[in-house]
């Protein structure tokens, strides 16, 4: 079963009126569980469209959506997934720990077990020391962590990033980039991770979906195949071959 | 250390403002309000005698003295009257934040009501109600007779208080309840969270900031509410109708008029800095700047 | 097609709220009620219509011209107090506390000092009452600036005066018309409430109170639709001239209801 299967999915924003935008067209997608899928490509291709499509927080025009062998919609009410955005979404009235918490109180969880949870994953993000304090009170890096601790606070079976490291410094994106894949290997969610960077996209996933704007469609897919990343991953030749195979296939659809 | 620093600006304001009444009090004495030709004190601005503008030392001399008839020092009715419009205006306030919140609820849940009702809920404020406060004082008497207590003069002031209090906190609430942004609205929407879950989670904690940005409108309004309702129903036993007397009494006791209208004052300024500081406590250190 | 739709949910609205209020009016008798059905208020309106028009230009003259003192006098005092740091940051917060006196209550004081009879008393009221709401919002319009802008300017080396016009002025445009529209309503509200203490007799306050003392409810009614007629007028040319002064807003609004 795929964790992912979408059949000649289109969008179509305002149908029939003067506003009317094609946002996707003629989407075909399998994604294994487990796997790390990017979808990558310019300004305008509908990633996020699709991202949403997936996640049910859109429903398709056409075609069909299917989560873990069920419709996009079941999968949302049985929170088969967790979301993380471009700005973090903390809610400014809780502190970091109650954050983290947050879908776990709507999953009607225990006070001590959420404690116990809330903990642990600050642990995973390395936060330990941050719990009662206020997002305001942390960095743009700090509070993405807690953002995608949040996300992976209930063990979501699939996890959705809308460009999540897109306002960080390099830096702290590169650490961040090594933290999402550790926690990735660990927990061996399916992720599905929309991006702007190419060599982002080839660092982290299995599997880049080169998309093609107006309207949105799958122009390539390319497996990458790098294996286990180290910190000599980003030196690779290897590493370089495949960030040029993904960009000739912007070029193309750029034209 | 930021408020003892603010004391201290509003007491050195206070000193100003006492410096500039008595300068210009003493500059018009000098030349004798208008007779040197200057047309504009005596005119423009007010006249400076004792019965126009009575010195500041007898003002705040009359706090401590008892007026003919009266068992109390004045400073001690003013106390007991303001309470008494406190009272009225704190009934008015609550149920008018109630019925503001109410509607800022049903406006955010249904869109259409939104465009429909919004303009004439702005509307409903360029009607001077306070203007008619004597009809619903006059018409509680005889009409309010389904409620399970008797109906006193008093709560029709309120009902006035209410009037004044629900806009505010519907046009703000309405605002604060809509300002999630997107993606934390898709985020509850990502967990399936429910409608009440989202209001309880998200909407309500978010238009906190807005809320008290409207409820210490609505609280001053309250105050004005009440002291304007007292004053056109003649309704006895506070601040308003004591400043409508001493106006009365105004040419055998200027300084207890203005005494009177520094109680109002100063009843006001109460009022907003209680609700700020509730707000301080409830919204702390997460809300500061999120509302404009 | 677009901009008739934007009408079409108040007027819905509007005919079904009136259409309520006269119905459950003609059922229930409303004889002495405190608040007549419209088509009485209506009517009232056009027999006293010579009444309630002198009223309406008195009135309208009190709160036109407070109006404009207030406005005038406010942004004034923003403009001064902005220019120092240390007095915006102590000034300021100040004058949100003082916002909090009720004005009115000052009404017979100004009675005493401007004439009982004299419409200036009414006047001072409308200023002051305008005053703060203007002063505040306009102060933090023109201090609450992205910081970037300003930092930009100084890299041209514009001058101060010349920053305020480009990026201070504009950036206070949405919080002063904001606040301009807060005070037609309230100079309206301020007028009648204080022709209510003193000021000329034939104005729409004293006309309330006295058709309201005779219990000619419909009458005293007719005259707050007057008040509330200026101040419709007043709000609809203040959101006229906030288009026509700064068009660059409407369409970023519209902009984000879109997306």
């Amino acid at each position: 079963m795929n964790a992912i299967h979408i059949r000649g999915a289109t969008k179509v924003f305002n149908p029939g009126k003067s506003s009317q935008v094609e946002a996707l067209a003629d989407i075909d997608l399998a994604v294994e569980p487990g796997e790390f899928i990017t979808l990558i490509g310019p300004s305008g291709c509908g990633k996020s469209t699709l991202l949403r499509l997936i996640s049910s927080l859109a429903l398709p025009t056409t075609g069909s959506v299917e989560v873990n062998g069920k419709p996009a919609e079941q999968a949302r009410l049985d929170r088969d997934y967790g979301m993380a955005f471009q700005t973090s979404g903390l809610f400014d009235w809780r502190t970091v720990a109650k954050n983290i918490e947050l879908p776990l109180e709507l999953m009607g969880w225990s006070k001590a077990d959420r404690r116990r949870r809330s903990s642990e994953m600050l642990e995973l993000v390395k936060l330990g020391d941050f719990a009662k304090h206020h997002p305001s009170e942390l960095s743009g890096g700090m509070q993405q962590r807690v953002a995608i601790a949040r996300a992976l606070a209930f063990s979501p079976s699939i996890l959705l990033m809308d460009e999540p490291f897109g306002a960080l410094d390099e830096m702290t994106r590169e650490h961040m980039q090594d933290e999402l894949l550790r926690i990735w290997r660990d927990t061996g969610t399916t992720l599905v991770f929309v991006t702007h960077s190419i060599p982002e996209a080839v660092y982290l996933s299995t599997r880049v979906v080169v998309m093609s704007p107006r309207p949105g469609r799958i122009a390539a897919v390319i497996d990458v195949g790098l294996g286990d990343r180290q910190a000599s991953t980003r030196d690779d030749p290897a590493f370089f071959s495949k960030v040029t195979e993904v960009r000739a296939a912007l070029r193309e659809v750029e034209g | 250390m930021r408020i003892a620093r603010q004391t201290a600006t509003f007491v050195l304001f206070l000193a100003l403002l006492a410096g500039l009444y008595t300068g210009y009090k003493a500059f018009g004495q000098a030349i004798d309000d208008r007779q040197h030709g200057w047309a504009v004190v005596g005119s423009v601005l007010p006249r400076t005698d004792d019965l126009n503008m009575p010195p500041i030392s007898e003002i705040f001399g009359q706090f401590w003295e008892t007026p003919g008839g009266q068992d109390r020092i004045y400073i001690r009715i003013l106390l007991d009257e303001a309470v008494f419009t406190l009272r009225e205006a704190f009934a008015g306030f609550l149920v008018g934040s109630a019925i503001g919140m109410a509607i800022a609820l049903a406006l955010a849940q249904w869109r259409r009501l939104e465009q429909g009702l919004l303009p004439y809920v702005i509307a409903s404020q360029t009607i001077p109600l306070i203007a008619i406060a004597p009809i619903i004082v006059i018409w509680g008497r005889k009409n309010f007779d389904f409620f399970p207590w008797e109906w006193q003069d008093w709560m029709s002031v309120s009902v006035i208080a209410t009037y004044l209090t629900f806009f505010p906190v519907a046009v703000n609430g309405l605002r604060g309840l809509q300002s999630p942004r997107p993606e934390n609205r898709e985020l509850m929407e990502s967990y399936a969270a429910n409608w009440g879950q989202t209001l309880w989670r998200l909407r309500l904690p978010a238009s906190l900031p807005y809320l008290f940005a409207a409820l210490k409108i609505a609280a001053t309004a309250s105050i004005v509410g009440a002291i304007v309702g007292e004053i056109s129903a003649g309704v006895e036993g506070g601040l308003g109708r004591r400043i409508l007397r001493e106006a009365f009494n105004y040419t055998t006791g200027p300084d207890r008029l203005f005494a009177s209208v520094l109680g109002a004052a100063v009843l006001g300024i109460f009022v907003f800095l209680a609700v700020t500081g509730v707000e301080r406590l409830v919204v702390g250190r997460w809300g500061r700047g999120a509302a404009a | 097609m677009n901009s008739l739709k934007g009408f079409s949910a108040p007027i819905v609205a509007g005919v079904a709220l009136f259409g309520l209020w006269e119905g459950v009016l003609s059922v229930f008798s409303s004889d002495g009620f405190v608040l007549p059905p419209p088509s009485e208020i209506a009517g009232a309106f056009i027999d006293n219509w010579d009444a309630v028009f002198r009223g309406a230009r008195i009135t309208g003259f009190v709160v036109v011209s407070g109006l404009a003192a207030g406005v005038i006098l406010g942004v004034l005092a923003a403009l001064l107090v902005t220019r120092f740091r240390t007095a915006n940051e102590t000034i300021t917060p100040l004058a949100v506390a003082v916002n909090a006196i009720p004005i009115i209550a000052l009404a017979p004081i100004f009675n005493n000092w401007f004439g009982l009879t004299s419409p200036r008393s009414n006047q001072a009221i409308v200023v002051a009452l305008v005053f703060f709401p203007i002063f505040i919002n306009t102060a933090r319009g023109l201090t609450q600036v992205d910081r970037s802008q300003i930092e930009l300017m100084e890299s041209y080396a514009a001058g101060r005066a010349r920053t305020t016009r480009e990026v201070r002025v504009p950036n206070a445009m949405p919080f002063f018309f904001t606040a301009l529209k807060l005070a037609t309503s309230l100079a309206v509200i301020a007028a009648i409430v204080a022709e209510y203490f003193g000021g000329r007799q034939d104005a729409l306050g004293p006309m309330i109170t006295q058709s309201a003392g005779l219990t000619r409810y419909d009458d005293a009614w007719a005259a707050v639709l007057a008040g509330t007629a200026i101040g419709a007028v007043l709000y609809a040319s203040v959101a006229v001239l906030e288009r026509w002064a700064m068009p660059w807003h409407s369409l970023i609004r519209s902009h984000r209801e879109e997306t």
